[in-house]
């Protein structure tokens, strides 16, 4: 792959909108996806982040805005594209007598180009169920499944809308070490989620989303370092001091207590650690605990928005 | 071919659900029973003409409920989002569907018929070929209405009623159910503008009548435009999801999939013959059966089956017990009605008694005649049957003519020696058959041939004396008898 290639921008929206009757599902939303990294659309639900895919996806028409994947229109080309990406929908359904291995094979043959049906189910770890019924299967199997699907054609791009909704927290770690491998593999790889864990751990630049609009774009890094939030800081101290002469120590932005404790928020966190132990040495107090908690996207969402993500 | 894939693969599926297998192999049966044994009474003219209604019921059902039903449910249970990521168009689904629809259907076919020919014995007065035609034409007509109902039912419930309405029209009044000429006239006009009534009557007329399938060209264009509407309105209006709705508009415009059958009722109804066609394949209900002459020759060929109205008057008159009393002996027996018979039937005979030789013979002997007149046609009559079931001992039969039966009994002539020694010499034995009866109902065969008839008198020659003798060591016999007749 050539420095190029590497840079080259594989899914272009631009200034998107879809509405269904009177609700706005997508409002001006733009992006790029560059090849081979993981992008993730963050937001609540109803943030239109499923439309959006739908629409990367050909299933859905914009209203207007234009969408380029893998330099071709997807209500136009719509069968040219579905050769070269691979998606996964938020639930798969399949016939409840369908086996795995039958399922991979049928529409492994709907492509001109297919990967190799074996070598998916071992890579998904699904050769154990290779004769099961859809029906039989566990919801992690089938969330498998359905990625393996997502595969068959071997495509550039891989859609996934929400892998993980519904899972517990260990088959949620699964699919996070199966969608790492498809960036090792070099695939470029789009997902929606509204788990900020997801966002972090698996995303090379995230796009948050609101009501159809984009909030904030960038690297998770980026994003929380942009962020006012500043990082949070509790501490325990030998005596007592007040509140006013905390929040004159560097950096610090905010200060209150709560149950004994001291509770800032400090940017940058580094400058306010060390200033603030030099002010105890001169208080002669001492710090009895101290806990440090980086910002999440969780708090730039709150910050951008005013509400949660699970709101 | 993604389509015959995705066929392929929907006819495993159905292969294993359990229920889908009932409804579409065994269901179709309970039909054909049904017709055959309740409307046909089994005449193979009439299976011949109810087998036509058989299969488009069949056919109507896999439309509906197998093909329109199954489109609707793909798209509610969100199976169909799926094969959307594929690239693969509506009429690739569409396509497959309908190929599932028809390669199941033809089993189910090849299934009937085959009960039809082997059970009911029903005429096969047309080509495969031809039948072949009338199945396609007829699957692909109602496909085509199934898939319009799937293309305009928004949801299962919808398409249910739609469906049910539909069905339970052309099922009464297309002939399917009641055989048109059974029909008011009324109801036969109506039943022209029904796809139904043009497979029926055109299966009813190849198939009871051996009219060509060409005669019914008109029909036959109809389903099959019908059915290409049907295709045209489901590739059309194909949804993906159950979320997408179709518009009142929409759903006004599949009206236009009626047309041909407006165009062909008002044809039909202008048309004088289409009424005479009908009446003409239902006079099969009228000509007596091919099985009827059979019954009838078989009942001529009965000697004695004991059904009679007063079987035991019956019995007393025509049957004659004899004994061995003349030679000293001290036997008795008696006859009497048994209830139920062999097989079912309702009476037999029971020859009961007790073997007791005298001083002067060494075996008892026991014997019933009863006159026997051959049929009219005696002519490759081979011999006697009957059922017979008793105490195992060895019982005779004899054909005699009346003139030798007059004088003696076949079992006699050795005790007549026995009992008379020299003084009278020992009389030639007449020729007869040894049977030992089992515990159950046996058949017993006597060929005439074996019953060497040293009189010259012919089986035509009639009448003759049939006899049923026991002859023995002391003691007790039983010895039942049914269904006796000549074979």
């Amino acid at each position: 792959m050539t420095a190029l290639e590497e840079n080259s921008v594989l899914v272009s929206v631009q200034n998107l909108h879809k509405q269904y009757g009177n609700l706005a599902a997508v409002r001006g939303l733009s992006f790029e996806i560059l090849q081979g990294e993981v992008f993730g659309l963050l937001g609540p639900n109803g943030a239109g982040k499923t439309t959006t895919i739908e629409i990367i996806e050909g299933l859905r028409q914009p209203d207007s805005g234009e969408v380029r994947v893998c330099g071709l229109d997807p209500a136009q080309e719509s069968m040219a594209l579905k050769e070269r990406i691979g998606a996964q929908l938020q639930s798969t359904v399949l016939p409840d007598k369908m086996r795995v291995h039958e399922a991979l094979q049928l529409f492994a043959g709907f492509y001109r180009r297919s990967a190799s049906v074996q070598m998916l189910l071992d890579h998904f770890g699904l050769e154990e169920k290779r004769n099961t019924f859809f029906e039989k299967l566990s919801g992690g199997q089938k969330q498998r499944l359905a990625l393996a699907l997502a595969l068959v054609n071997d495509p550039e791009l891989v859609l996934l809308d929400e892998p993980t909704v519904g899972l517990d927290p260990q088959l949620r770690r699964d699919i996070y070490a199966l969608i790492e491998h498809f960036r090792e593999e070099g695939r470029t790889v789009l997902l929606t989620t509204h788990y900020i864990e997801e966002a972090e751990r698996l995303c090379d630049r995230v796009a948050i989303t609101d009501r159809g609009q984009l909030v904030a774009l960038g690297t998770p890094r980026e994003l929380i370092a942009r962020s006012g939030q500043g990082t949070r800081l509790e501490l325990r101290l030998a005596k007592p001091v007040g509140l006013d002469r905390l929040k004159l120590i560097e950096g610090v932005i905010d200060c209150h207590e709560a149950a004994g404790a001291y509770l800032l928020r400090a940017q940058p966190a580094a400058l306010t650690i060390s200033a603030l132990i030099r002010f105890l040495e001169s208080e002669e107090n001492a710090l009895l605990d101290l806990h440090i908690a980086r910002p999440s996207l969780e708090d730039v969402f709150v910050e951008m928005t005013g509400r949660r993500l699970e709101d | 071919m993604p389509a015959v894939r995705i066929a392929l693969l929907t006819i495993r599926l159905v292969m294993r659900t359990k229920l889908a297998l009932f409804f579409t192999f065994l269901f179709p049966l309970v039909f054909l029973f049904a017709y055959a044994g309740l409307i046909a009474h089994g005449r193979p003219e009439v299976v011949a003409y109810m087998f036509g209604p058989v299969v488009t019921l069949n056919i109507m059902g896999s439309g509906f409920f197998g093909l329109g039903m199954q489109s609707v449910m793909q798209r509610e249970r969100g199976s169909l989002r799926r094969y959307r990521l594929a690239p693969i168009a509506p009429r690739t689904m569409l396509l497959s569907n309908l190929l599932a629809n028809y390669l199941l259907g033809l089993p189910t076919i090849g299934l009937l018929l085959f009960c039809a020919l082997v059970f009911f014995h029903m005429p096969m007065k047309i080509g495969w070929l031809t039948l072949l035609v009338l199945v396609t034409v007829g699957t692909f007509a109602f496909a085509g209405f199934g898939l319009t109902i799937a293309s305009v039912a928004n949801t299962m419930q919808e398409a249910q009623v739609y469906s049910n309405i539909i069905w339970f029209t052309l099922l009464f009044l297309s002939g399917v159910t009641f055989p048109l000429p059974m029909l008011p006239r009324s109801i036969q006009r109506l039943a022209m503008f029904f796809p139904s009534t043009y497979l029926v009557s055109a299966f009813q007329s190849v198939m009871a009548q051996a009219e060509p399938l060409m005669s019914h060209w008109p029909e036959m264009l109809v389903l099959v435009i019908s059915g290409f509407f049907g295709l045209l309105f489901a590739m059309k209006l194909f949804r993906w999801e159950k979320e997408e709705r179709i518009s009142t508009k929409a759903k006004l415009w599949s009206g236009v999939f009626v047309l041909p059958f407006l165009v062909m009722g008002l044809w039909m109804n202008t048309r004088a013959n289409a009424t005479a066609v009908w009446a003409r394949t239902y006079n099969v209900f009228e000509k007596p059966s091919d099985a009827a002459p059979q019954a009838e020759a078989e009942k001529a060929n009965v000697i004695e089956d004991f059904d009679g109205p007063q079987p035991s008057e019956e019995l007393l008159r025509r049957w004659q017990v004899s004994t061995d009393s003349d030679v000293s002996g001290h036997s008795m027996a008696e006859i009497s009605v048994l209830s139920p018979g062999a097989e079912g039937t309702r009476h037999a005979m029971r020859l009961k008694g007790r073997l007791a030789p005298g001083p002067k013979n060494p075996q008892g002997f026991v014997s019933a005649r009863c006159e026997v007149q051959p049929p009219a046609n005696s002519t490759g009559l081979r011999g006697i049957e009957f059922e017979a079931r008793g105490e195992s001992r060895v019982y005779q039969v004899a054909f005699l003519p009346p003139k030798v039966a007059q004088t003696r009994f076949s079992g006699s002539a050795a005790l007549e020696s026995a009992a008379f020694g020299s003084a009278k010499p020992a009389a030639a034995p007449l020729p007869s058959i040894s049977f030992v009866p089992g515990e159950a109902w046996q058949n017993v065969r006597v060929p005439i041939a074996w019953l060497a008839n040293p009189s010259g008198h012919g089986l035509a020659d009639g009448p003759w004396i049939l006899e049923i003798s026991v002859t023995g060591p002391p003691g007790e016999f039983t010895l039942d008898l049914d269904e006796i007749r000549f074979y």
